[in-house]
């Protein structure tokens, strides 16, 4: 492994915000002393990520994951810790940092409404100073992979919410970064507009080798896109590995899907072989321990024998891995 | 750099020319006030036989021609605009951009002025004719009008920005920045020409330096000075367009950390 392009270190940021009270005296109480409280948004993380990988940035609202990009970015400056990415300090903005890297926020926008987007892309061209052949090959290979034929000539304002995005996003990638900070791309976008963005995504990935780390609340973005993912609550590191692993280490079940034939589910009592948790005519899921999944399995095709027309043993669907995981608290890590 | 400018005139200019109309309307309601000044000092004047100190009706017709002209040129909205940039998030995708956010609005400013000042200088001219306005300027006012005008425009910018940045640290930009416009209004030379505000508040209007962004242009251009007493003005003028740059620069590095500091 060569160089890390992101490395973080006890990474902290801390905002203290002032609790505003109801009322004229605590109005003037403030005037003398006032409310602070701090929120630890993001409370000391570590991680590291190699070029050209695509990380799921996962956690609840809340979590610390927009500030944590926000950091990255080089918007904010931290508490305390340390971050490297393409061996900057992000938080001093330099200028050979700020040409190399994006952070595209599905809910802000940054082109200009009243001009086409053609030419906010121009703009951005100089001001990044991107020579015109790589403009035109970036641009041209933006539109295809993203359609905007027909979209970056009219005004911007005239766009649709999921038009409009995919031409931020081509916005965001004038000057080809070699690092993307994207946080909920696909916010507030309908099902196939999301799969075109997480296929535009992947698809930039494989070209051009850029490093992404992304947020999304929507599971099939992370399942797409991304083999490791980092999940982090509260502020805190709660995972870090293989999307794979993530339900093993997680969730300490599977879920065994038995489908029995015609009138046989009255009969048998499935709570036997595991937890019931779902019955739809024939077709039941039971939850079972991991460790004892295949066993469990086992003795069902062997005790119900001719009544079993269909069984499958499968891991817990991530969203439900992914819950149980933000309503605990810190599990520990893998590296 | 020049490259960065040409292309963000190119959008700019666009952008702008969708809102020509609107422009073109606020630079006739801009108009409006100099003219009532002015018709009101006409007023006056008359009643005192035909002057007011050293100026004449054709003189104040002059000067507040002139201080229209200059008004438009050196007028700035940056406090206004930044404050709702700041508070809509719209800051932060420039700051991650390898250009001073300062280029956008220096673009915009010019280019509105581009848009309005023919038809301002259409008005004016209906202006100065009705009121049969007298210029003084010799062709070395006109040439040292020039420089002046930039000074005051300049300063008017730069002063407006320092004031904007106050958005990042109160969210009542609004409050601040209108105390400054008021104090444009009454120093800047709107309600009377510079000279004959009577002896306190003319030491206090050449000690600020509102004055120096609307009313001395105004008075070169209108020939009211001597050009020794010009260069010494666009000299001053100098002076506090590097005051207001240096102090610029220094609220803008402790603002954007600031701002960068409690969240972005
Ligand atoms: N500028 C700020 N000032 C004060 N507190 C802030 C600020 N920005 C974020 N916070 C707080 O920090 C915590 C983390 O917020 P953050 O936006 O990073 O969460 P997130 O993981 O992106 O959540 P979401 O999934 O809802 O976008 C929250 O408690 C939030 O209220
Ligand atoms: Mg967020």
């Amino acid at each position: 492994m060569g160089e890390p392009i992101i490395d973080v270190r006890d990474l902290r940021k801390t905002f203290r915000v002032t609790e505003r009270q109801e009322g004229l005296a605590a109005t003037l109480r403030s005037f003398v002393r006032r409310q602070r409280r701090d929120v630890n948004a993001v409370a000391g993380i570590t991680f590291r990520i190699e070029a050209g990988e695509v990380v799921g940035f996962l956690g609840p609202n809340g979590a610390g994951k927009t500030t944590t990009l926000k950091v990255l970015s080089g918007l904010l400056y931290p508490t305390a810790g340390e971050a490297h990415v393409l061996g900057f300090v992000p938080w001093r903005r330099e200028n050979a940092y700020l040409q190399q890297m994006t952070l595209l926020m599905g809910n802000r926008t940054q082109l200009v409404w009243d001009i086409p987007a053609a030419d906010s892309f121009r703009v951005l061209q100089e001001i990044y100073g991107v020579p015109d052949e790589s403009f035109r090959r970036t641009v041209g290979e933006l539109t295809e992979l993203l359609e905007l034929q027909d979209l970056v000539h009219k005004p911007v304002r005239n766009l649709s919410l999921g038009e409009r995005m995919k031409v931020e996003f081509a916005a965001g990638l004038i000057q080809s970064p070699r690092v993307a900070f994207l946080d909920e791309p696909t916010i507030g976008l309908d099902v196939s507009m999301q799969s075109r963005i997480r296929r535009f995504v992947a698809e930039y990935n494989r070209r051009t080798g850029a490093t992404i780390l992304l947020t999304s609340h929507y599971m099939d973005d992370v399942v797409a896109l991304c083999r490791r993912v980092i999940v982090i609550h509260h502020g805190h590191l709660l995972y870090d590995g293989p999307l794979a692993d993530l339900a093993e280490r997680m969730a300490p079940y599977k879920i065994i899907t038995a489908t029995l034939r015609d009138g046989a589910a009255a009969t048998i009592d499935l709570a036997a072989y595991g937890t019931v948790t779902g019955r739809d005519e024939g077709r039941v899921t039971l939850k079972v321990d991991r460790q004892g999944a295949p066993e469990r399995a086992a003795r069902l095709v062997n005790e119900l024998g001719e009544n079993l027309a269909d069984i499958s043993v499968e891991d817990p669907p991530i969203e439900e891995v992914i819950d149980r995981v933000f309503s605990e608290e810190r599990v520990g890590t893998a590296t | 750099m020049i490259d960065v400018y040409r292309a963000l005139f190119v959008g700019q200019i666009q952008a702008a020319s969708q809102y020509r109309v609107q422009s073109v309307l606020w630079m006739l309601f801009s108009v409006i006030r100099p003219v009532i000044f002015l018709a009101a000092w006409v007023a006056v004047a008359n009643a005192q036989g035909g002057r007011v100190a050293s100026y004449d009706v054709r003189d104040f017709a002059a000067y507040y021609v002139a201080l229209s002209l200059v008004s438009n040129l050196a007028t700035s909205w940056n406090a206004y605009d930044f404050e709702f940039e700041v508070r809509m998030g719209r800051l932060s995708p420039k700051l991650l951009r390898p250009l001073h956010p300062i280029h956008y609005a220096v673009v915009e400013n010019i280019v509105w002025k581009m848009t309005t000042i023919i038809p301002l200088l259409i008005v004016l001219g209906f202006v100065a004719v009705t009121f049969d306005a007298r210029f003084r300027a010799t062709p070395v006012h006109l040439v040292l009008f020039v420089p002046s005008v930039i000074l005051g425009g300049s300063l008017a910018f730069l002063g407006g920005w320092v004031i904007a940045t106050s958005a990042f640290w109160t969210t009542r930009v609004h409050a601040v920045s209108t105390l400054w416009d008021r104090a444009v209004f009454i120093f800047a030379g709107q309600i009377a020409p510079l000279a004959l505000l009577p002896g306190a508040l003319q030491t206090i209007a050449l000690v600020l330096p509102f004055g120096y962004m609307r009313g001395v242009p105004a008075e070169i251009l209108q020939g009211a000075v001597d050009v020794p007493t010009a260069m010494l003005l666009i000299a001053v003028q100098a002076i506090w367009v590097a005051i207001f740059y240096a102090l610029l620069q220094v609220v803008w590095r402790v603002g954007v950390r600031q701002y960068t500091g409690v969240g972005a």
